[in-house]
């Protein structure tokens, strides 16, 4: 057990420092591929053993709870010192300094109570199903990054490479994250949550331009200001006496304190939002994406950003029947449409997948906040299913971007002709995306039908307006992939085989687990509710997901979809290429591309089209200022309540 | 087994209907027009004609895209008539509206494009009225499945008269009518060469007409959903209803896209509002 945790955890710090000491391509690429082996093989192995409790004491003879102190006051200095000399930054100083006091006082000012036996690592299904993503989908991230960085690098003419340092901050990530998942200690999970923070930091000011610098403070305050409410929350806790534990927290019966109890949880909640980059944070997820296409894929999909949700679906149990609960639900719903609304306005390929990332994760807290059964599941679906998906769509992009040198979706009309094999894996990753019967949209409908279920009515309408928005910017981005003449001569494309190897496996990974989906409920996902809410969201009938709502079929969907797109398949594989004729351009084709035609005065005409992006009502300079002001107003609202419920 | 039974005896014959309705429609708008108007059959007519002719296309993608667009609409007949979870059938239906437009997305022609574009803006206006009015459905009678309409034992239209106007605005976009005959329409009087359909040609553009057929049954029996009591009110009610669209494709023109979601959504999600507010209530 205690090797497994080890390796979970701390090797990939280890790996880490072994990759900023080694500076040759070849033992990089040796560490890499070897942790991320391990670190895979680590986590199923975990799973394999199910839950656990866990409580290390020392680490090489020193205490951890020393060590893990030591290390937070040592991180907040370096962010510290680093906000005063080089962000120059008042902002991030300050909220700095205020959880640096907040610390001190926790630690030496505040009467510790009495000793509470509770484990400092726990693990049911919901943190093996975490660890799972992490370890593999995040292990596939730092595998592509090794045939990624060496060309980025190229575009830059660094003197000298700057890859150590980026790959310490990509594998040390990965430990945190497991480290953040597994514990139960409240100290523990805010220091692992910390480092996510500041690990983000590093990575999104990489190029160390003047964009990437400025994105990443934006990142980092706000970050902070969760880390704030986080230690705030210790804070308050320790004053009502509660053990500095998650397993305090989800103890029955502990929201039934009132306010006092729940002023943490939102605080903790807090966190998770300003994690999470839900509305009105959502800018400084999509100002990430300036850094190298693996942070994005890795911040957006896999880790930090699920972190926060984590935490808000861990404490559900905590919050469940009290105030917060729905207004987590309606603020969930609010991000979902809006950032969807976003979405649908962008030509920038990662800005669209940025904008879908903050959406699902909106969805996945609305899920939270609608608290039953049907819709924690809906919600652990979705985590699962959207790393996959959104991880792959990530790595396509960036392996697009290098190719033909620009991120803009119009840019990749007709890519098929020069990447064939990168656009079926994006084609791949939209339509398990967006389409049944693949996970991501189980997950969809799980969550429409339950929040109709307990008649949240504004939250529903959230949903269903934003699960219009989400076709439309995924469809018109699979349609203009494709848009060729009669594809011939398409030239093979050659890759390194440490960029294939993740999009391959990501895009065969998110059709696999789709067809596993009963078995994974059965054996993870369904345990992992049960173990939080006492009951099953669906029952099985025969692989089929029933609830007293209705049915989603698995098996007669794939089946019938799957012999009806064979077929379709092999139709158009039978096409004859004399068959086939330019586009009609109402006059004669003036050239054999059709590229234009003739029109009066014998003069050449040629056309273009572009995709609708309605920026006159979607447009970010049009809804950003309304909906971060409306958000803010919704937070405020929700702490005033709970505020109120104290006073 | 039954179940299966009359599903699969649906999705035979519901292109048989939807062509009927497709014929029907053109002699009732004839006889709006003081025209003669073609026989009932000519849908049909038209359709093997179109099947009988070589193909042409730009790429194989439009192939592929129009042959999952037809799979998923006769799934998508088939889970309804099987009794089964509105929800579920509105994302097979998707898939199909999705990989349409993909298809002509795929093809490099400027008319396809636009009208690619349009159809995705009419796709976003009647999605989430569709959700919206399954939602209602479903507060109504507690659960999603066709099936338990059926044993609720009142008419829905009872308690969702104002969802049904909302269902009356999907429809009409899905029956391509105007005033939201945005992306393709009948008329070629105020059409841009074909619209969507500018690339298909033969043998695909009958498989889309066939899919559109399954789509029209499909919208109808939502429709029929809100007098599931009785034969003869579901059948009044899908006449009405019907008759309805062609009075309102008749005295209207089509409107831009722009006109189209900020009436539509505004006048839905208000119409949506009002019904669930007085379920609530209720």
């Amino acid at each position: 057990m205690d090797i497994l945790v080890f390796t979970t955890v701390v090797l990939p710090f280890l790996a880490a420092i072994a990759l900023l000491l080694l500076r040759d391509k070849g033992s990089r690429s040796l560490v890499v591929v070897g942790a991320a082996v391990v670190l895979a093989a680590a986590s199923l192995a975990l799973v394999g053993q199910g839950s656990f409790e866990y409580s290390p004491k020392s680490l090489l003879g020193i205490s951890l709870d020393g060590l893990i102190m030591l290390l937070d006051f040592a991180l907040l200095i370096v962010i510290l010192i680093m906000a005063v000399t080089k962000l120059k930054s008042t902002l991030v100083a300050a909220l700095t300094a205020a959880q640096v006091v907040g610390l001190v006082y926790l630690e030496f000012f505040m009467g510790h109570g009495p000793a509470i036996a509770a484990p400092a690592m726990f693990a049911d299904k919901l943190s093996l199903i975490m660890v799972l993503v992490i370890s593999i989908v995040g292990s596939l991230i730092c595998v592509y990054a090794l045939g990624y960085m060496p060309e980025h690098e190229e575009h830059l003419h660094l003197a000298k490479s700057k890859q150590p340092r980026f790959f310490f901050f990509l594998v040390a990530f990965l430990g945190a994250m497991n480290g953040l998942v597994l514990a139960n200690n409240l100290l523990w999970l805010y220091f692992f949550w910390e480092v996510t923070t500041f690990c983000s930091f590093m990575l999104i000011a990489h190029d160390g331009d003047e964009t990437s610098v400025k994105n990443a403070t934006r990142a980092l305050w706000m970050n902070m200001t969760g880390g704030v409410a986080f230690v705030f929350a210790l804070i308050f806790m320790q004053k009502s006496g509660v053990g500095l534990y998650l397993s305090e927290l989800l103890k029955p019966g502990f929201s039934a304190a009132g306010a006092a109890a729940v002023i943490p949880l939102f605080m903790l909640c807090y966190a998770g939002i300003t994690k999470s980059a839900q509305v009105p944070f959502q800018s400084w997820l999509t100002g990430a994406m300036v850094a190298p296409t693996p942070v994005s894929a890795l911040l957006h999909s896999s880790t930090m950003v699920k972190a926060g949700v984590y935490l808000v679906l861990r404490l559900s149990p905590a919050y469940s029947g009290t105030m917060l609960s729905g207004m987590l639900a309606m603020f969930g719903a609010f991000t979902f449409l809006t950032t969807s609304a976003l979405a649908v306005g962008q030509s920038n390929a990662k800005k669209v997948l940025a904008y879908s990332t903050i959406a699902n994760l909106g969805l996945i807290i609305a899920c939270a906040g609608i608290n039953t059964p049907a819709a924690i599941t809906a919600a652990i679906v979705i985590i699962i299913f959207h790393a996959v998906s959104k991880a792959l769509m990530f790595l396509c992009v960036g392996t697009i971007e290098q190719k033909i040198h620009s991120r803009d979706l119009e840019d990749m009309r007709g890519l098929y002709m020069t990447m064939p094999k990168t656009t079926i894996v994006a084609l791949i990753g939209v339509v398990t995306m967006l389409l049944p019967p693949f996970g991501v949209l189980l997950g969809k409908w799980m969550a429409i039908e339950s929040a109709a279920a307990v008649k949240y009515m504004p939250v529903t309408i959230m949903l269903a307006l934003g699960s219009g928005l989400t076709v439309m910017f995924w469809a018109r981005w699979a349609g203009i992939l494709l848009s060729t003449p009669y594809p011939k001569d398409v030239p093979a494309e050659p890759q390194p085989s440490t960029v294939r190897a993740p999009l391959v496996l990501l895009a065969y990974g998110a059709v696999l687990l789709s067809l596993f989906v009963p078995f994974l409920y059965g054996g993870l996902i369904e345990p992992a509710v049960r173990s939080s809410h006492k009951a099953a969201g669906y029952i099985m009938d025969s692989l089929n997901f029933v609830s007293a709502q209705g049915i989603f079929y698995i098996y007669p969907l794939f089946l019938v979809l799957g012999v009806g797109f064979y077929l379709a398949w092999k139709a158009a594989r039978k096409v004859n290429p004399a068959e086939c004729v330019g586009p009609y351009l109402c006059g004669a084709q003036a050239t054999d591309d059709n590229k234009a035609f003739v029109s009066t005065g014998r003069a050449n005409v040629g056309y273009q089209a572009g995709n609708f992006y309605l920026s006159w009502i979607f447009g970010e300079d049009r809804l950003s200022g309304p909906i971060n002001m409306v958000s803010g107003v919704l937070l405020a609202v929700m702490l005033g309540l709970l505020l109120g419920g104290v006073i | 087994m039954g179940k299966l039974l009359l599903a699969t005896i649906a999705v035979i014959l519901a292109p048989v209907i939807g062509g009927l309705v497709a014929g029907l429609d053109r002699k009732c708008t004839a006889w709006l027009q003081s025209r003669v108007g073609p026989p009932i059959l000519q849908p049909f007519y038209d359709v093997f004609k179109l099947l009988g002719k070589s193909p042409m296309m730009m790429n194989p993608w439009q192939i592929l895209t129009v042959w999952v667009y037809l799979v998923s609409s006769m799934l998508t007949v088939f889970l309804f008539f099987l009794g089964s979870d509105l929800l579920l059938m509105f994302f097979v239906l998707t898939i199909g509206a999705v990989f349409f437009v993909m298809g002509a997305l795929s093809t490099q022609s400027p008319y396809a494009q636009v009208g690619a574009q349009r159809e995705l803006v009419t796709m976003l206006t009647y999605e989430p009225l569709i959700i919206l009015v399954f939602v209602s459905i479903a507060m109504v009678t507690g659960s999603f499945k066709v099936s338990e309409v059926f044993t609720y034992g009142k008419p829905l239209l009872y308690q969702l008269p104002l969802m049904f106007v909302v269902l009356g605005y999907a429809l009409t976009i899905k029956l391509r009518k105007s005033p939201f005959d945005i992306s393709a329409c009948h008329h070629a009087h105020q059409e841009i060469v074909r619209g969507v359909l500018t690339e298909y040609s033969g043998p695909q553009l009958a498989l889309i007409e066939i899919a559109h057929w399954y789509d029209v049954v499909f919208v109808l029996g939502l429709c029929a959903l809100f007098w599931a009591t009785s034969f003869w009110g579901c059948a009044i009610l899908l006449v009405v209803t019907y008759f309805a669209e062609l009075v309102i494709d008749n005295v209207t023109a089509r409107m831009t896209y722009k006109w189209m979601l900020k009436t539509v959504w505004g006048w839905g999600l208000a119409l949506s509002v009002l019904n669930l507010l007085w379920l609530y209530a209720g």
